[in-house]
């Protein structure tokens, strides 16, 4: 393996941080908003948000893809590569994060709630300062973890020509005929990514553990 | 804090009277607004006619990752036969044309969908095809055959019978092989033992070399290029198909971007610039193609 | 519609592609839970080489990604040796990753375990092989039985990427279809659909499941 290759397999790694970074900015918040719309059982929206999440969860991330790229353009909305892998993997993990947040939500305690709105909060002042700070210390184990999946599920977007990790190594690998040394330089990549998650999980757990003490 | 303390101490309740029902309509509606501006995605524009091309002055094609010679990546950039031909007619034209590199799968249901005005890639003309596609004035010319390891015992078509061949999904040389396994079938009785089919060529190559597959099956043109890079490795058959010609693809119905490439391409066959790029890239030029195909 | 009826059309090789899908998940899972309780109780072990041998196995598993693992059974086992055909690959590639996260899934079962009642089985001559097959499995699989339900579900879903080595489940029908005709969006909503109902179904086998957890709880 040449100098380049090693160097065209780190840019893959760019690009599967980069991905991967964006879609989780985007899908734990869409995922708490989804969660919202069906703890506060909003009458339409609320079933829509059930069978959404019913269908993206139980639906492969390379189908998922290959739908975005190929066949929304069908109905109009056509989008490059690198946002149609975005969409894909942001609505794939924004279903697994409603689910998450949801069990969160449903073992909220009910009295606090109530607490809160005899005290005059308005709805947001509500969820702002009372619920979503115990529920975000309740979900953080899942979310990080459910991080660590994403991450590993993004070479689904290789089957639309991003060159992410493992597609990088893929093609280092048919043009030497050696696949051996590129795969087990991407699973060090790789590696590298998701310990750098899992010490980030840690940090945060530690100082969750130091605030709740104070407090 | 503070403020909690106050309202709960003195100040009257400004959402006491509020139905319920308009709290939740409110939830509702950020729900929405959060969704719509956290997707923010784009629609790009569809084919259109060649003035309004002309207008907008930038068309959009599409071009395949990996079917060395004709495209392919190389260190990053994208090059090969098409890219190169591609470069020439942004010259004469004048316009900006962006190139979008992806899989082979996506290419012409994505002209077909709009989502691309061309596809400036290797597509082989059938008559399946000229159903739904018009193509420009063609750029090469080739048939499809077969191509096995050094040393393999299948020294000719017929010896094809009861091995796996391996090709590319979605192509011409797909629909070629069927063909060839059903005249086979007719012929002996027996035909392939199986046809696998890949995303791309490079994995086919790469099984062909490791023994998975018994045979390639791609254009003339392709697999003497792989011959040419592994002559140790690999060894081209004889031909299982008819001669077709090879050009670009529009949807049906978009003679703008047609006739505005087609012009460019009749001035670069006239400059003999087309010829010396198929000696370069194919080995051999094709002089005597007709104008159109269509 | 006309798209759909191009799919109606191509029926048998989509069913093809979903009979694949099916049999590769029901092979993956049934191996995947023997083999999985197997390590499990490697994970368990006293020993500790054992048990860190298990470890590591399954944090590999645990941080590459399914694809990555594909691609180094189906391309890199033949530079040491060892060529399988791509079936094979993808259903060993299955086995082998979903192996360690059921023996994790078992794991975190057992852990909750009462300590007393592994204790009266030992009382009762329980040991080794029968002890974990009469006294641990069987709560174990049972208290688990909703996580690997997800892993199955997982499993399926991990299925999907062993089109990219050309094992013709249902994504890889699938997307030759809309190659050859042009109907990407009737291709893939269908493909969509037909994933869902595999889902549905090991939901609801799962939903019945428990039931009679239930029935064996009390």
């Amino acid at each position: 393996m040449t100098a380049y290759d090693y160097w065209s397999i780190t840019r893959g790694a760019l690009a599967t941080i980069s991905l991967s970074l964006v879609s989780i900015l985007l899908g734990v918040p869409l995922g708490l908003a989804l969660a919202l719309i069906r703890w506060a059982r909003v009458p339409v929206l609320s079933r829509l948000v059930y069978g959404y999440v019913s269908v993206v969860r139980s639906c492969p991330t390379v189908t998922l893809t290959l739908l975005v790229y190929f066949a929304l353009p069908q109905l109009g909305l056509s989008l490059e590569p690198t946002g149609a892998a975005i969409l894909a993997l942001t609505v794939s993990t924004s279903a697994f994060n409603c689910e998450i947040w949801r069990s969160a939500l449903v073992e909220f305690p009910r009295d606090q709630y109530d607490a809160a709105r005899a005290f005059a909060m308005s709805r947001w002042v509500r969820l702002k300062l009372i619920v979503f700070p115990q529920i975000w210390r309740a979900s953080l184990p899942a979310l990080v973890n459910e991080m660590t999946l994403q991450i590993k599920s993004t070479p689904a977007v290789a089957v639309i020509g991003i060159v992410d990790i493992t597609r990088a190594a893929l093609r280092v690998g048919a043009n030497t005929y050696q696949p051996l040394p590129p795969f087990i330089f991407a699973l060090l990549l790789y590696g590298v990514i998701v310990f750098a998650l899992l010490r980030v999980q840690r940090a945060l757990e530690r100082r969750q553990r130091v605030s709740g003490a104070m407090a | 804090m503070s403020s909690l303390i106050s309202r709960a101490l003195g100040q009257p309740r400004r959402t006491s009277n509020r139905p319920q029902r308009a709290g939740v309509r409110r939830t509702a509606a950020l729900a929405v607004l959060t969704l719509a501006a956290t997707f923010g995605v784009y629609a790009t524009a569809s084919a259109q006619t060649a003035d309004a091309i002309k207008a907008r002055g930038s068309m959009t094609v599409a071009t395949e990752d990996d079917f060395k010679p004709f495209e392919f990546v190389d260190n990053g950039v994208p090059t090969g036969y098409d890219t190169e031909m591609l470069a020439l007619v942004k010259k004469k034209l004048g316009i900006n044309i962006t190139q979008q590199i992806m899989p082979w799968s996506g290419i012409l249901p994505g002209v077909t969908t709009g989502k691309y005005d061309m596809a400036v890639t290797a597509v082989l003309v059938t008559p399946e095809r000229k159903a739904v596609f018009d193509f420009t004035s063609p750029l090469a010319q080739s048939t499809t055959f077969y191509a096995v390891k050094k040393g393999s015992s299948i020294t000719s078509a017929d010896d094809l019978v009861g091995k796996v061949v391996g090709v590319q999904t979605g192509s011409a040389m797909l629909a070629d092989l069927k063909a060839f396994d059903e005249a086979m079938k007719k012929k002996t009785g027996k035909g392939l033992k199986q046809i696998v089919e890949y995303q791309s060529y490079p994995e086919i190559y790469q099984d062909l070399a490791l023994g998975r597959v018994d045979a390639v099956a791609n254009t003339q043109i392709n697999l003497n290029s792989l011959i040419q890079t592994r002559p140790d490795t690999f060894v081209i058959g004889k031909p299982i198909g008819n001669p077709v010609y090879i050009a670009w693809a529009v949807k049906k119905g978009n003679p703008g971007a047609l006739a505005l490439v087609d012009g460019a391409l009749t001035d670069l066959r006239k400059s003999g610039e087309m010829y010396a790029l198929q000696k370069k890239w194919l080995g051999a030029s094709f002089e005597s193609m007709p104008q159109s195909i269509n | 519609m006309s798209d759909f009826l191009i799919i109606w059309g191509q029926r048998d090789v989509v069913l093809a592609g979903l009979l694949n899908t099916v049999i590769l998940l029901v092979i993956a899972a049934v191996a995947s839970i023997v083999l999985g309780a197997v390590l499990a109780a490697l994970l368990m072990s006293k020993h500790k080489a054992v048990a860190k041998g298990a470890a590591l196995y399954v944090d590999a598993m645990r941080c590459s990604p399914f694809l990555l693992f594909v691609y180094l059974i189906y391309f890199g086992l033949p530079t040491l040796g060892i060529s399988l055909s791509n079936w094979v690959s993808g259903a060993i590639a299955l086995i082998l990753y979903n192996t360690a996260y059921m023996a994790e899934l078992m794991r975190g079962a057992w852990l909750e375990l009462p300590a007393t009642m592994i204790e009266s089985g030992k009382a009762f001559g329980f040991r080794g092989v029968s002890l974990l097959r009469y006294i641990i499995l069987p709560p174990v699989l049972l208290r688990a039985m909703p996580l690997i339900s997800s892993q199955l579900i997982q499993i399926v879903k991990d299925s999907a990427f062993l089109t990219v080595i050309a094992v013709s489940e249902l994504t890889h029908e699938m997307t030759s279809i809309q190659a050859t005709y042009f109907i990407p969006f009737a291709a893939f909503v269908t493909a969509v659909a037909l994933y869902w109902g595999i889902c549905l179904t090991i939901e609801a086998a799962n939903g019945m499941l428990d039931k009679y957890a239930e029935q064996r709880r009390s």
